[in-house]
């Protein structure tokens, strides 16, 4: 089984396999494409019954024993070709080959959810459209048929003039015909044919026009094809009479929010310390083995802090993940960004907004990725600019130190909160509040428009497949270590760099004559209205990798100037060097500030440019200079 | 995709589909917004002539229609601009 590519391989994969067939699968949200797509390839392809979660286009390899039948790439859902999302505009290049690197497909397999079929041909009509040989998918047979409804598929076949097959994606039932459709292409002389014989001029028409053209061409199609539509589910009646209801549905929704969090901290935190244990441990003893010299400071200062600092995120996404995953996969996503939209709308968002938010509580980075799915491209804007104002897990390690330096340890509130918790909570809300306000202002001004048409497609209740579930958290994992883990690395090495020069007789510098610490002394002017010195400085700079970098460069500097090493000690160090006015300053600083590069590398990707990532950057930086200023001013 | 032409409001009805009650079937007579932003509603089967059915409100209130054997949650705003008629009393599915 060969290891998911990621988009920027793809040219290469495929440049170098031409004379293999190319094959698309492409179809609405929530059709069965990725479930297909893993039967078909054993890739490890995320799965998720939340309309429109393929974020990137994969691709696979389909293999009959040891032959490669054909290049297989899962496309994004859509509803049609009007080129409004990402989504769209990818599906629709890669279908007209006009992707770079990646060859035009040989055929195009669409999928449908056979039990919404005349809502699924729509799309069908428009994908035949671009006369590319295809293969038509009627997935979810067993809800079809469990439900009642039924198709003859050889009229349907006829009538669209492609061939029509049966699928199961939960059983793999029916993919031996979608193999077998594969192999005859690479027969020379088998050529599949569409429907030469009209070929559909829709497109060429106004827009209600050539919709209502389809329309009339899918009506005849359903009708000729004797579709019986399914009974309505029961159980999705009764869990949505729950759910959306007016009074529980909102508590449903409050107490899931609050669960997947508890979740985070209960089962998180003492996984995240284990491996923050194990790393530290094995960098104690990999330090005692290596001989003493430059490469073993690299070696542990660099590269292994670097990888620590990566890896100990890991077990709160995963966490996350699994528990979106299970909203996702069970179709309770789709209501949960229903019950938020009103709220969201009013803000200037809207209810799709909320699965890359609550994402971006784990980490920026996969949450920005997954607001593909709104169709509103200012929305999407909007939503990208603000989802790092979520208190990520990278900044908790940043505010556990500060607080537990800075904040005494007392009830508050009576005996119902700690003064402790009650900062925590009083951060979190503050990067609400700077998301709500920003995104307010935000819709008002450079993004401003027609209010976005918000659509939701509630699909049935479904039970998540452990199977499905474990393949998502492998897509997660590696999307969070290569993305990130990548950016975190290279600039850790940078910064170990940066501590080494100029060299000394002895070896490396003092960290204050460092060209680190010479940068810290640069920006000290600049900071030292916020009542930050060098070292804070050093901090803020290494905390661009990822903000949690800051605790360990704090703690390398001040070890460095004290004999003893106790990281007990960073605190009382910390007590002494900064002033409490400073260190709400800080944590203020941290609330809004964009201290990581991954985030902004990812911005940069996903709206095309450099516009958008660096004006979120410095507006979240000039947030968190201003707020730390007038913190330490009022404290 | 940039065109201005709104699709002509029916003058025979004033029925909205944010008005309809619950589990009553109805068909859609036009569409009163901008064709980029009805774009999506047709793409997803709103066309004149469809039957659009509310099955359920939202806990804010906005509606969720059964079209074509979809869920589709939309809200009041764009409910506002669908021109309906009605078909005939019905019972509900
Ligand atoms: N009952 C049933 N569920 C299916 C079938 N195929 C896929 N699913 C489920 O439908 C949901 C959406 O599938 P997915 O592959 O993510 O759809 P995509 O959005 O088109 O990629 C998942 O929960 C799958 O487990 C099928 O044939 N029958
Ligand atoms: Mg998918």
């Amino acid at each position: 089984m060969s290891p998911t590519e990621e988009t920027e391989h793809l040219g290469q994969v495929l440049e170098s396999s031409k004379d293999i067939p190319l094959i698309a699968l492409a179809g609405a949200p929530n059709s069965g494409k990725t479930t297909l797509f893993n039967r078909l390839t054993g890739l490890r392809q995320k799965v998720a019954n939340y309309p429109g979660v393929t974020v990137e286009k994969h691709v696979g390899e389909l293999r009959s024993g040891d032959q490669v039948l054909a290049d297989l790439v899962d496309l994004p859902g859509i509803h049609g070709f009007s080129a409004r999302t990402l989504d769209e505009k990818i599906t629709k290049d890669v279908l007209e080959g006009r992707v770079d690197g990646l060859k035009k497909p040989d055929a195009v397999v669409i999928v449908t959810d056979s039990t919404r079929l005349e809502n699924q041909l729509m799309l069908v009509e428009q994908v035949l459209e671009l006369n590319l040989p295809a293969l038509l998918v009627l997935n979810m047979a067993d809800e079809l048929k469990g439900r009642g409804g039924s198709v003859n598929t050889n009229a349907l076949s006829e009538k669209l003039g492609i061939e029509v097959i049966w699928t199961n994606g939960r059983t793999g039932e029916g993919t031996g015909a979608i193999i077998e459709y594969i192999s005859r292409l690479k027969d020379n002389d088998f050529v599949p044919s569409n429907d030469i014989k009209n070929p559909t001029t829709a497109h060429k028409l106004p827009v209600l026009e050539s919709f209502s053209k389809r329309k009339e061409a899918v009506k005849e199609a359903v009708s000729d094809a004797e579709f019986i539509p399914p009974e309505p589910s029961a159980v999705s009646g009764f869990l949505d009479s729950l759910v959306l209801h007016k009074i529980w549905g909102p508590m449903i929704f409050f107490a899931v929010v609050v669960f997947v969090f508890q979740s985070i901290f209960t089962w998180a935190v003492p996984l995240m310390d284990g491996i923050e244990l194990l790393i530290e441990t094995s960098g104690i003893w990999m330090s005692e083995i290596l001989p003493d010299t430059w490469l073993k400071s690299l070696l542990v200062d660099g590269i292994w802090a670097g990888v620590g600092s990566v890896v100990v995120f890991l077990p709160q996404i995963l966490i996350l993940f699994l528990f979106i995953g299970i909203l996702e996969d069970s179709g309770y996503m789709a209501r949960a960004a229903v019950i938020a939209d009103r709220v969201m709308y009013r803000i200037g968002l809207q209810g799709k907004a909320f699965l890359p938010l609550l994402s971006g509580y784990a980490c920026a980075v996969p949450a920005i990725l997954s607001a593909r799915t709104i169709e509103d491209d200012r929305d999407r804007m909007a939503t990208i600019f603000v989802t790092p104002f979520m208190t990520c897990s990278a900044r908790l390690p940043v505010y556990v130190l500060l607080i537990a330096a800075f904040i005494p340890n007392e009830p508050f509130m009576g005996t119902f909160l700690n003064q402790r918790a009650g900062v925590l909570i009083l951060l979190y809300a503050l990067g609400i509040a700077a998301a709500i306000m920003t995104a307010f202002i935000l819709k008002r001004t450079l993004l401003k428009a027609e209010p976005s048409t918000f659509l939701m497609e509630l699909p049935p209740y479904r039970l998540p497949s452990v199977q499905s579930l474990g393949l998502r958290l492998l897509d997660r994992g590696k999307i969070f270590l290569l993305r990130v883990g990548k950016i975190i690395f290279a600039v850790t090495i940078v910064l170990w760099i940066l501590t080494q020069f100029p060299r000394t007789e002895l070896g490396p510098p003092e960290i204050e004559q460092s060209a680190l610490g010479q940068i810290g002394h640069v920006i000290e002017p600049a900071i030292e209205p916020l009542g930050f010195d060098w070292r804070i400085g050093i901090g803020l700079i290494t905390s661009l990798a990822a903000r949690e970098v800051i605790v360990g460069t704090l703690g390398t500097i001040y070890g460095m100037e004290a004999a003893d090493e106790e990281s007990l000690d960073l605190q009382s160090a910390l007590q002494e060097s900064v002033s409490f006015p400073a260190a709400i300053g800080l944590l203020v600083f941290f609330a809004f500030a964009l201290q990581c590069m991954a985030t902004v590398a990812t911005v940069k990707r996903e709206t095309g440019g450099w516009k958008w990532a660096s004006f979120q950057f410095f507006y979240m930086l000039a947030l968190g200079y201003f707020g730390a200023l007038i913190a330490f001013n009022i404290f | 995709m940039g065109s201005e032409i709104k699709v002509a409001k029916n003058s025979s009805t004033d029925l909205r589909l944010s008005q309809v009650q619950l589990d009553r079937e109805v068909e859609l007579v036009s569409i009163d917004l901008p064709d980029s932003q009805a774009e999506p509603l047709f793409e997803r089967g709103f066309l004149p002539g469809c039957r659009i059915c509310p099955v359920r409100s939202s806990p804010s209130g906005d509606p969720i229609v059964d079209i074509d054997g979809s869920q589709m949650a939309l809200r009041r705003e764009t409910a506002d601009c669908l021109c309906v008629k009605a078909l005939r009393d019905l019972k509900g599915k």
